[in-house]
């Protein structure tokens, strides 16, 4: 039987040398972005064959399985291009990281979450643009959370506790540590968006259970009010958006918001949780692919305005962008669904206030994505845009995502964290816990 | 057992041949796929027939105490409402099918547009057939999609309008049933039916609603369930999306009006022995019932088309339907939405050819003024009087006096007798329109009419209650929750009373030629109504206002706040 701590490096190994081999084809475009596409494989298989060898999180495995997976999702739909090669490559090094943050100890975890920060705040300051001033803020945010992950390995609680609670809300996006959220959706450069939008969620998720039963009761409740007000907010922002990567950065901040919320309440990550992070995450991800699919064909800087109809003339990409939206509008049978309805039910009320405001972002969802797909899908054909369907790979990439969510939504929580029962149940003794 | 899985399985494969295959054999496999669908009836009449003979069949794949680590715990529990719904929906389902294979010929989109009544007909079994309440709410949601995507035209801009808010009305109600089964799962820990009636039943528990007040566990969570079912069943004020919808093919309206808008009224009734447990949810019914009907009954009499014209006949016979269940005669309410979803989708099938021909004929339909009576004829006017106010009257003694039954302490047989009168007073004041048809056959029909009418709600008072519902006690149990005070009955009843009397005498000195004095200010409201009522009283535009002034207010945060949309 192979030792836990050497097998979490083996996994952790597999992508990082990966990224380390993909560098022989750097010429090659095309042949490094098939490489990566291997590898990724290899370590989402890896990961499977032995995962069950690993000590189980408090959350699960389904985020170990969902990150070598999304990494393949974001890389397959990618178009293939010499400016995309370091994204390639930085996807394999990003699930190096990731997979040492969820299977190695607290200390490692905390060097690569804090590396893993440096590594993307390096990447926005390379691909800053004069044009983006905000990107400053996001930089500074995660550069925040890398000092916070760091001065939790270095200091004791309180001042740890804090600390990591800092680095959390960095990767977790919550209000007023979302800023790093938006930035690296709307910035980083080819399918590495798609790809952080559903690792660093994860990752720090994977740290609240250690974090959240050590910090005060007041920390709690100030991280429920954040939560909430950000819920909203990410709602409000999300239906002002004209611009569909930001419309989906603020609108997985407010579902995020939302996880915040349910989770401070209970004062740890459960299966449940990871549900609901990985498939807010994945379905961002898969909307992001989606729109990266018509930036493709009618350029980078196009507007949403500008296109429409692509429902008669792509009825390939309407039908998967279709299932893209419900699943992250949190409609049924799809996995955002499941994880809401999952907190809902076994998560106690904090407050009545805080279940409609959770509500409310929740039915603003329905507003501003559906908005969104209406607009491009339907209206009429424009005769200036050549409408051209999904190439393989970009079906492959978006039918991954919409079965992957499905699958999600009808498998039982059980699936990825068999220790979990699932039997805590808030009878009619503890109502009283409804209005507290 | 096996008859049950076929109804729903079989539509779906319906919606797999008619979606998968090539272009150049998609009208064949559209006929062919009408077939399944026929044999989805024939199972579903088996399974009725089952369920009346052998009891209430449950099918469960999972574990009832783990349904909380299901998200979506799926499983059949077919009683006799749920058996008689199946029956309904594939039943109109197989009209509606055969009818749009010739209806939507050669329309582009006619594949999208089969499939996706299929896959709705078997989206509608699931959820009546649904053993909890998640799963329900599951299909309820899928339900509100496909909704929008059947009212969809891609390039048809008013289509796209109403379509977007048919989904976003349907979703604020969706998200207050979210909250009530939240609510519920907290309260009483269980999400199947027959334990959560059970345990709410036991558990009499109350919620803090702050200042000092309170409400039970069973009304909040009832009302909560109240608004989910008003966003399907289109009642006031959120009503307005069903005319809003109107755009869609013919038969996806004659599907709506038959079976999709009647899915509030199945939630109410699935769920009446919670329902019964709070009367305040059950007044908050009647009164959102009753101006739902009112308003939506006036509103088609103002309006100037013939979609419209259905839309808001049906608004105002959903309002009837909530109506009744807030007067706890559910097994009415059932009967009732049969009816009329097998009337309305007759008449939608129909008002397609109707719209067609009078395109083609600008004088279709005829109206010959010239040739209709004067007046009423002495004859149909004592046929009327008699039928519609002394027959109802003598009953109303025979009822009381010699069979015993003490009216003035049950509510509910009262409830019943007038629902009678009630539609058979309207019945026979329509039959005053064949004016150019000879009097005694005008007095026939108007005999016949009543006979009929007595007879229909009998079968729906005596069979039809003990079929639904074989426990008496269980029954009067409804009634008695929904007992309003004594005072506000009396006064309704009169008040209908009077109303119906006024209408007779009314339309008696009109047809005679006499003038009825009606004072200036009623004359003036009349005339001022008219206009809103036939604009619908302006909830688009109300709707369309709220929008904007929402989004102004988004904007004007989004500007303020310095974040990445500057």
């Amino acid at each position: 039987m192979m030792d836990g701590a050497l097998l979490s490096w083996l996994l952790a190994g597999i992508p990082l040398l990966g990224a380390l081999g993909s560098l022989l084809f750097w010429p090659n475009a095309d042949r490094l972005k098939f490489f990566s596409i291997l590898w990724s494989a290899v370590s989402c298989a890896s990961i499977i064959g032995f995962a069950g060898y690993l000590a189980m999180p408090p959350e699960g495995f389904l985020p170990l399985y969902l990150l070598p997976l999304t990494a393949v999702i974001s890389l397959l739909a990618q178009p293939v291009h010499d400016d995309y090669r370091q994204s390639y490559i930085m996807t394999l090094v990003c699930l190096g990281l990731g997979l040492i943050v969820l299977t190695c100890p607290p200390l490692m975890g905390n060097l690569a979450l804090a590396l893993l920060l440096v590594l993307v705040a390096s990447l926005l300051y390379r691909h800053h643009s004069a044009l983006w001033p905000m990107s400053w803020w996001g930089i500074g945010t995660y550069s925040l959370g890398a000092l916070c992950a760091l001065l939790a390995v270095a200091v004791d609680p309180p001042v740890s506790s804090v600390a990591s609670l800092v680095t959390c809300a960095v990767l977790l996006p919550l209000v007023p540590f979302h800023d790093g959220h938006l930035t690296a959706l709307t910035r980083l450069p080819g399918n590495l968006p798609a790809f952080v939008v559903v690792l660093l969620p994860i990752a720090g998720l994977h740290e609240l259970p250690h974090v959240l039963p050590t910090v005060p009761d007041v920390v709690a409740w100030t991280v429920s009010f954040f939560a909430l007000l950000g819920a909203l907010y990410g709602a409000v922002k999300a239906l002002a958006q004209s611009r569909v990567r930001l419309l989906l950065a603020y609108g997985s901040l407010s579902f995020f918001s939302m996880l915040w919320w349910f989770v401070a309440a209970t004062r740890t990550a459960t299966p449940r949780a990871a549900l609901m992070a990985g498939t807010v995450g994945l379905a961002t991800s898969g909307l992001l692919i989606a729109w990266q699919v018509v930036r493709t064909r009618y350029g980078d800087d196009i507007d949403p305005q500008a296109v429409s109809g692509l429902a008669s003339g792509m009825p390939q990409y309407a039908v998967l962008l279709s299932l893209l939206a419900l699943a992250a509008m949190g409609l049924p049978p799809f996995g955002v669904f499941a994880g809401f309805m999952g907190l809902l039910l076994n998560a106690p009320f904090p407050s009545t206030l805080g279940l409609f405001i959770t509500l409310l972002a929740w039915l603003a969802a329905s507003w501003y994505i559906m908005q969104m797909v209406q607009r491009l899908l339907y209206g009429t054909r424009r005769q200036e845009l050549r409408y051209t369907d999904v190439l393989k790979t970009e079906l492959a990439s978006l039918v991954m995502a919409v079965l992957v969510l499905l699958a999600l939504g009808l498998a039982p929580a059980t699936l990825f964290a068999p220790a979990h029962t699932g039997a805590e149940t808030v009878s009619a003794k503890e109502s009283s816990t409804w209005n507290r | 057992m096996t008859f049950t899985l076929l109804v729903p399985l079989l539509l779906l494969v319906a919606t797999g041949l008619v979606l998968i295959g090539s272009d150049r054999s998609r009208h064949a496999r559209a006929k062919i796929a009408a077939y399944p669908i026929g044999v989805a009836f024939l199972a579903a009449v088996t399974t009725l027939f089952q369920v009346a003979t052998e009891g209430p069949i449950a099918l469960q794949f999972y574990d009832l105490s783990s349904v909380g680590t299901f998200a979506i715990p799926i499983g059949f529990y077919i009683d006799r409402l749920s058996a008689v719904m199946m029956t309904l929906i594939t039943g109109v389902s197989v009209i509606i099918y055969t009818y749009s294979i010739g209806y939507m010929y050669q329309d582009a989109h006619a594949r999208r547009y089969l499939a996706m009544i299929c896959l709705t007909d078997f989206v509608l079994i699931c959820m009546v057939a649904s053993s909890n309440l998640m799963m329900l709410f599951l299909f309820w949601q899928v339900l509100s999609y496909l909704l929008y995507v059947l009212a969809h035209n891609h390039a048809h801009a008013g289509t796209l309008t109403g379509a977007f808010k048919t989904f976003t009305v349907l979703r604020v109600a969706d998200t207050a049933f979210l909250a009530g089964i939240a609510l519920a799962y907290q309260l009483y820990g269980t999400l199947e039916f027959q334990d959560l009636f059970l345990r709410a039943a036991e558990a009499r528990i109350n919620l803090p609603l702050g200042f000092g007040m309170e409400v039970s566990g069973a009304t909040a969570v009832t009302v909560l369930f109240f608004v989910g079912a008003m966003g399907k069943s289109a009642q006031f004020p959120i009503h307005f999306w069903l005319p809003g919808s109107l755009f869609a093919p013919t038969p996806v309206h004659a599907l709506l009006h038959a079976g999709i808008i009647n899915a509030g009224g199945f939630l109410i009734n699935r769920l009446a022995p919670l329902f019964a447990l709070s009367s305040t949810t059950l007044h908050v019914a009647f009164v959102i019932g009753t101006l739902t009907a009112f308003l939506g009954a006036t509103m088609m009499l103002a309006q100037n088309d013939i979609k419209k014209t259905l839309g808001f006949s049906t608004i105002g016979q959903m309002g009837y339907m909530i109506m009744e269940c807030g007067l706890g005669a559910f097994s009415l309410a059932v009967f009732h939405l049969i009816a009329h979803g097998l009337f309305k989708a007759t008449v939608f099938l129909n008002c397609g050819n109707v719209i067609h021909k009078a395109r083609h004929e600008p004088h279709f339909p005829h109206i010959d003024h010239q040739r209709e009576e004067e007046g009423l004829s002495r004859m149909t006017w004592v046929t009327g009087c008699v039928t519609s106010l002394l027959i109802p009257l003598f009953i109303l003694l025979l009822t009381h006096g010699v069979l015993r039954i003490p009216l003035l302490e049950s509510q509910g047989t009262v409830i019943f007798l007038f629902f009678i009168w009630i539609t058979s007073s309207q019945a026979i004041l329509t039959l005053t329109r064949l004016r150019q048809v000879a009097s005694w056959k005008v007095s026939a029909a108007m005999l016949m009419t009543l006979l009929f009418i007595v007879f229909v709600y009998l079968f729906a008072v005596e069979s039809f209650t003990a079929f639904l519902y074989p426990d008496p006690d269980e029954v009067a149990s409804f009634f008695k929750a929904a007992d309003l005070p004594d005072w506000l009955f009396d006064f309704i009843i009169l008040a209908a009373t009077i109303l119906m009397i006024a209408s007779w005498s009314y339309l008696y000195m009109t047809a005679h030629g006499r003038t009825v004095r009606i004072p200036r200010w009623i004359d003036n409201l009349r005339i001022r109504l008219y206009l809103p009522f036939m604009n619908r009283l302006y909830a688009d535009e109300l709707h369309q206002l709220l929008g904007d002034s929402l989004m102004r207010l988004v904007h004007q945060f989004d500007k303020r706040e310095r974040g990445w949309s500057q």
